[in-house]
């Protein structure tokens, strides 16, 4: 099989990846409308090349300590069934390059803790990188006992 | 005229038909600039002209305006004249009839102000009258120009043939001269030199030299006049070639060729616009699609009614069954009233050619602008926003695409440069517009190291590149464009207000392409913008029945609230009391002093909202919020209020018939 590239992400002490396929664009992070309402892990809109999108905040989503946002914030924004939405992460600026054939089936820690969001996992150098099911994170089914 | 007669009525309806009759002429004059140059027949445009400004005269009779009677009658004159073949309509003649047509506007335009429509300029009426009695001398297109004859006598036939070519496309026939010198030919300059200097301005036809008593003694008694064929002014050519003698002679030019395809014909248009069409006010429209907002608001209370009832345990299936057909059927409401709006883009456009017109006559070049797909359709809303766009990437292509007929020439392109905009659906929801020239291209290189910035290596940091305010690739700003304040905001109206996109296509020597995909329909409406804490929101005007200043009213508190909720107060208002909710409370900003309010009425039920500041009234695109994630009550979409970040826009009545969920509290 040959190599893909993925983008990887920072939240917390965490290291997430997403095919880069699946990322439209990274940009620098200034700040959300809050809308009012929401499921707590929305952060808002953002603009981003003219698209209005929301924005899930990964670090309110997998319950990391909420820091202050800092110059290397990103939002990603990826796709998922048409829809275009903002993921608000620490840092996301690297990109590599990895078989498909080195993505695991989580353990079960992972798995209960990360309640779905992890696809499977992987080894990389001394690196635990945990691919992102990205229809989940994004997905209305978070909004259920969170409100 | 026999006594007062209560012009009112006629007036409002004589604005209407003449807007229309103007356009129509306007229309009909370039569409015969076209034909005449095309040798195309030309007999079924005169008498659609000839009918238009005879319907025009008698409409100005009914309401007693002279001077636009005065006007009409004399070119139905010229144009019953050409009908039968008494006269040749040429150049000249189409020049004096748009400025009549221009004239006939300028007094429409005064009565739609108000005022009275001044007389006739009588310059333009013996214009008229001598155009009809045969007395200016008919266009050259096509005949052989005359010339002094000491030229005349040097030119051979492949020449003559030359220049009337020339001629008819639009040149000037020039006659320069040099005088070579010792001086000069020590600095290079020769009669060699010059015609290498000339070839970049023009075509040189002929050189004739001269053997004359010298003007100055000791000079060679050798002179050179120069015949030439060029677009540029005589100041371009001096400039260029310095050397010559400052006095140049036009011997003869014509007007420039043509510069439009006719739009596309649409098959009912023999129909007459009484045919199968009425006109209706905007207004109206907006009127319509208002009162549907306020059935599709009694409907969300009657479906929370509806929640209420099931909650007590009564069996509603049945309610709600009808409920949602009353949806279905309110979504085809709305989308026919949408309908109403759609303008053509063939009729959106059609100013363009009037804007080419004098494009070409400011900036000396032959164009030619050509529209296909005329028939796709837009909201009328949309169209207008996104008009000004498409004049200033005409303005661009026109300007800094086309090259010079030099560049052209050695290219192997027509001289005449092709603007060309075409229009398709690009998905159910969205139109595509393509401007297209097929000039220089864009020097990109140039602009970035203009901007300072590396070389951009994709599509969209192109754009990017272009869109940067005050970028501009021209030297000077000249006064058709480039300035530089163009191209962003292009990209603001039609990415971040319409929530459309922009691309551009170019390619070095072939042309530039701007592609704009812009929605078929949007949501525009009056709004108030207010802030609470460091957040601006707006809200529709229309459903504020007014701003008050709370402190000035006195107030109690609510009985009876669910604890945890937004305070509700109650002010007395003249003899009502209206409850007053804490909207910077209710969008989740800490306590403070909220001094403004905006005060709702709910199927007649007073309702008031406190804000921090008003800061203001303006139209807004409202962008709808699609997303799952953000869908919910009170937010009817987002809007860029021009800095980039999207601004809610609230729906206030939403809010307040969820009043009693929100806050414990039923007014």
């Amino acid at each position: 099989m040959t190599n893909s590239l993925y983008i990887v992400l920072r939240v917390g002490d965490a290291e997430y990846a997403l095919l880069a396929v699946d990322v439209l664009v990274i940009e620098a992070f200034t700040g959300a409308t809050p809308v009012p309402g929401v499921a707590p892990h929305v952060a808002g809109l953002v603009q981003v090349r003219g698209d209005v999108v929301p924005v899930v905040d990964l670090r309110v989503l997998f319950r990391v300590p909420e820091t202050p946002p800092t110059a290397d914030s990103r939002v990603a924004v990826v796709t998922s069934a048409g829809r275009r939405v903002g993921l608000l992460v620490d840092a996301g600026r690297e990109v590599v390059k990895l078989s498909p054939s080195v993505w695991k089936d989580p353990p079960e820690l992972v798995s209960r803790q990360s309640r779905g969001f992890v696809r499977s996992i992987a080894h990389v150098g001394t690196r635990l990188l945990m691919l992102l099911d990205i229809e989940r994170v994004v997905g209305t089914e978070a909004l259920d006992g969170e409100r | 005229m026999n006594g007062p007669v209560d012009t009112s009525d006629f007036l409002a309806g004589f604005l209407v038909e003449a807007k229309e009759i103007l356009a129509g002429a306007n229309a009909g004059l370039l569409a015969l600039d076209t034909a005449l140059e095309h040798g195309k027949p030309t007999l079924r445009t005169i008498r659609e002209l000839f009918r238009l400004m005879h319907t025009m005269k008698g409409l100005a009779a009914m309401l007693g305006v002279e001077p636009i009677v005065a006007i009409a009658h004399a070119m139905e004159t010229v144009l019953r004249a050409a009908d039968r073949g008494e006269m040749i309509l040429g150049k000249e003649a189409l020049g004096v009839l748009f400025t009549s047509v221009s004239a006939i506007a300028a007094r429409v335009r005064d009565l739609a102000a108000g005022r009275t429509a001044v007389a006739a300029p009588a310059e333009l009426l013996a214009s008229l009258d001598a155009l009809e009695a045969g007395s200016v001398p008919l266009s050259t297109v096509g005949r052989a120009p005359t010339f002094p004859p000491e030229i005349a006598s040097k030119l051979g036939p492949g020449e003559q043939e030359q220049l009337a070519a020339g001629i008819a496309e639009g040149q000037r026939a020039i006659r320069a001269e040099f005088v070579p010198s010792r001086e000069r030919a020590e600095h290079g300059v020769s009669i060699t030199s010059v015609r290498q200097a000339l070839a970049l301005v023009g075509d040189l036809v002929k050189v004739i030299p001269i053997t004359k008593a010298s003007p100055s003694p000791g000079a060679a008694g050798l002179r050179f006049v120069l015949v030439l064929l060029t677009l540029a002014t005589d100041e371009d050519i001096l400039r260029a070639v310095p050397d010559l003698e400052p006095d140049l002679t036009t011997l003869a030019e014509t007007a420039h060729p043509s510069l439009i395809e006719p739009l596309e014909a649409e098959e009912d248009d023999d129909v007459g616009i009484r045919g199968r069409h009425v006109r209706v006010n905007v207004e109206r429209l907006d009127d319509a699609m208002g009162r549907l907002s306020e059935l599709i608001v009694s409907r969300s209370r009657l479906l929370h009614a509806l929640d209420r009832l099931a909650d007590a345990g009564v069996d509603v299936r049945e309610i709600r069954d009808v409920l949602h057909d009353n949806a279905r059927a309110l979504k085809g409401m709305r989308g026919a009233i949408l309908g109403l709006r759609m303008v053509t883009m063939a009729a959106m456009l059609e100013p363009l050619g009037l804007l080419v017109r004098g494009l070409r006559a400011s900036t000396q070049r032959a164009v030619r602008l050509e529209i296909e797909g005329g028939a796709a359709e837009l909201d009328k809303a949309v169209a207008e926003r996104v008009w000004p766009a498409i004049v200033h990437l005409v303005r661009n292509a026109v300007d800094h695409g086309l090259e010079d007929d030099a560049v052209r020439r050695a290219a192997g392109k027509p001289l005449e440069g092709r603007v060309r905009i075409r229009c398709g659906s690009f998905s159910s929801s969205m139109l595509e517009i393509r401007v297209e020239d097929d000039g220089a291209g864009i020097d990109i290189a140039r602009l970035a190291a203009r901007a300072a910035v590396p070389l951009p290596d994709d599509a969209d940091g192109v754009l990017e590149l272009l869109c940067r305010p005050g970028l501009s690739s021209k030297d000077q700003a000249s006064t058709t464009s480039g300035r530089g304040i163009g191209m962003d905001i292009v990209k603001r109206i039609v990415v971040d207000e319409l929530g459309g996109d922009l691309a551009v296509e170019t390619i070095r020597g072939k042309g530039t392409t701007f592609v704009l995909r812009v929605p078929l329909t949007v949501a525009i409406v009056e709004a108030f913008r207010f802030a609470c804490g460091d957040q601006a929101y707006v809200v529709p005007v229309s459903s504020v029945e007014e701003v008050l200043n709370v402190d000035d009213l006195p107030s109690a508190s609510a009985p009876r609230q669910r604890p945890g909720t937004p305070t509700v107060r109650l002010l007395q208002r003249r003899d009502e009391t209206v409850s007053l909710v804490d909207l910077g409370a209710l969008l989740g900003h800490p306590a403070a002093a909220r001094p403004k309010a905006l005060l709702l009425r709910n199927l007649g039920v007073p309702l008031a909202f406190s804000v921090d500041r008003m800061l203001g009234q303006q139209e807004v695109v409202v962008r709808p919020l699609k997303d799952p994630l953000v869908d919910v009550p009170g937010v009817a979409g987002s809007t860029d209020l021009g800095d980039g970040r999207p601004t809610l826009v609230l729906d206030l009545l939403e809010l307040s018939a969820r009043m009693d969920s929100l806050t414990g509290y039923a007014p």
